[in-house]
């Protein structure tokens, strides 16, 4: 017997039918077409399910959707404005953070989270805050480089 | 992969936790983070037709001076025992303990509960057996090891981060039914046997964790020794605490523990015995790191050798010590 949620996802609200045992993960990919969450791994080890729930990066792929209702999920459509990306999504960009792609929503995710918390974050913070992200591709370098070009980016925004 | 069809409970607070345990006792499984239980349905090394899930209640779980312990609610999650002033002012010990466990998202997610009661682990078990492994091993309820071929007994590991520090901290528990309550030592939760490394029945629930009062003068220390250096379980994690007298270098005694290296946390009771009136120094550090090992044998285990670990547990050991010994606050 399926359950009725609603659930909140990018800051709009959506009644859904969902099997108990269906994951965050599964609802947002299968049934709003919210692509960007991945399923690396799905046991918790890779970080490419990962979304922001109340502002705070978890694992979509060990949640159960009945147990989101009254959270704000964000996922990586949430980000943008349109075609405006945000200062993050540009640094990845311009620095050659993404590769594959695969581990960027993830990524972008939780550097989005940190920076919120921690605008201007030492290189070990950075890797600390993303060590549950893997990426095959980058071999992380650029992606640190982008962190700290967001970060300085939003501070002389700021300034 | 998918979670296998099951009953989801989602409990208004521990006590009615506590209460759907006692009617569904033998085919319930708690969830609290879902980091552990997880996993492991979708190995296939559990099977719980019910799951309790406790997700919603770590967003009022508490944390409170109560009767002169520190009394953290089980539900709490990882990330809210790390930013708790609390606990950074009375056991930043366990602060620092929580730090070190998987990941942000996985802290986010994994409770304080949740790490004291991890299932122990060992490669071959936590894995799907679906294609490469012909029998069951022990712990999956066969006659056989992967880990040792032709061993005679299991060799998982407990792998939970905190409770080293905890057992340092000298922390209790309370643990609840639907009708009744206990509170034990934490050391008491834990009985050594990979096979069934927690000394609490299915109708139980952990449902407190209480720390006394630490000392006016301590230093602390938490190392954990992993590969990758994060999201890993440790090849060895140790806590240490210090307790000195007010002169600040004379040492009255101390706390050391070691963990995921054997089926449960191991104190480290002998090696302790040489810190009392002792002033601290580096040649007690050295001599201490060398004694560990009457107390700690590890288990070759996720890859890592016993005899590497063995060497490996020196070095935390004395390391974890020399920054303990940093951290003892001066004589004003």
């Amino acid at each position: 017997m399926k359950t009725l949620i609603s659930l909140s996802v990018n800051g709009e609200l959506h009644e859904l039918a969902v099997a108990p045992q269906a994951t965050l993960l599964e609802v947002l990919r299968e049934q709003l077409d919210l692509t960007g969450a991945k399923e690396g791994c799905g046991t918790g080890e890779c970080g490419t399910c990962t979304v922001l729930a109340d502002g705070q990066p978890i694992l979509s792929c060990l949640t159960l959707a009945i147990d989101c209702e009254g959270t704000e999920i964000t996922t990586i459509e949430g980000l943008a404005q349109g075609d405006n990306l945000t200062p993050v999504q540009q640094a990845f960009l311009e620095k050659g953070a993404v590769q594959c792609g695969f581990c960027t929503p993830g990524m972008v995710l939780a550097v989005t989270a940190l920076l919120r918390e921690s605008p201007n974050p030492s290189d070990q913070e950075i890797k600390k805050a993303l060590e549950g992200n893997l990426c095959r591709c980058t071999g992380y370098n650029k992606i640190v480089e982008a962190v700290n070009e967001a970060a300085e980016r939003s501070s002389s925004t700021n300034a | 992969m998918r979670l296998p069809r099951f009953q989801p409970l989602q409990p208004k607070s521990i006590e009615e936790a506590a209460e759907f345990l006692g009617k569904y006792g033998g085919v319930a499984e708690i969830m609290a983070g879902g980091t552990d239980l997880f996993p492991r349905i979708k190995y296939g090394v559990a099977s719980p037709e019910v799951v309790i899930t406790l997700r919603k209640l770590s967003r009022e779980s508490q944390i409170a001076i109560q009767d002169g312990f520190l009394s953290i609610d089980s539900v709490t999650t990882l990330s809210q025992v790390i930013r708790s002033e609390l606990v950074r002012e009375h056991a930043p010990l366990l602060a620092d303990a929580a730090l070190a466990v998987g990941s942000h998202q996985i802290r986010n997610m994994g409770t304080l509960g949740g790490n004291l009661c991890l299932e122990s682990r060992c490669t071959y078990y936590n894995q799907s057996h679906a294609f490469q492994f012909v029998e069951p091993c022990f712990k999956r309820g066969g006659e056989i090891c992967y880990h040792v071929p032709k061993g005679k007994r299991c060799w998982a590991v407990f792998a939970g981060d905190t409770v080293p520090a905890l057992m340092c901290l000298g922390a209790e528990v309370e643990i609840k039914t639907a009708t009744d309550s206990r509170r034990v030592s934490i050391d008491q939760l834990y009985t050594g046997n990979p096979l069934r490394p927690l000394a609490i029945s299915p109708t139980e629930i952990v449902s407190k964790i209480l720390l006394p009062k630490p000392s006016a003068r301590t230093g602390w220390a938490f190392a954990k020794f992993s590969l990758r250096g994060g999201l890993e379980f440790a090849g060895l994690s140790v806590a240490v605490l210090l307790e000195m007298m007010d002169d600040g270098l004379t040492c009255t005694g101390g706390r050391m523990v070691v963990g995921s290296v054997s089926s449960q946390p191991l104190r480290a009771k002998k090696a302790e015995k040489a810190l009392p009136g002792k002033q601290l120094s580096n040649d007690l550090f050295y001599e201490i790191a060398e004694m560990i090992s009457e107390d700690v044998k590890p288990f070759s285990h996720h890859g890592y050798s016993a005899s590497y670990l063995k060497k490996c547990l020196k070095i935390q050991v004395k390391d974890a010590l020399t920054l303990a010994s940093q951290r003892v606050p001066q004589s004003p």
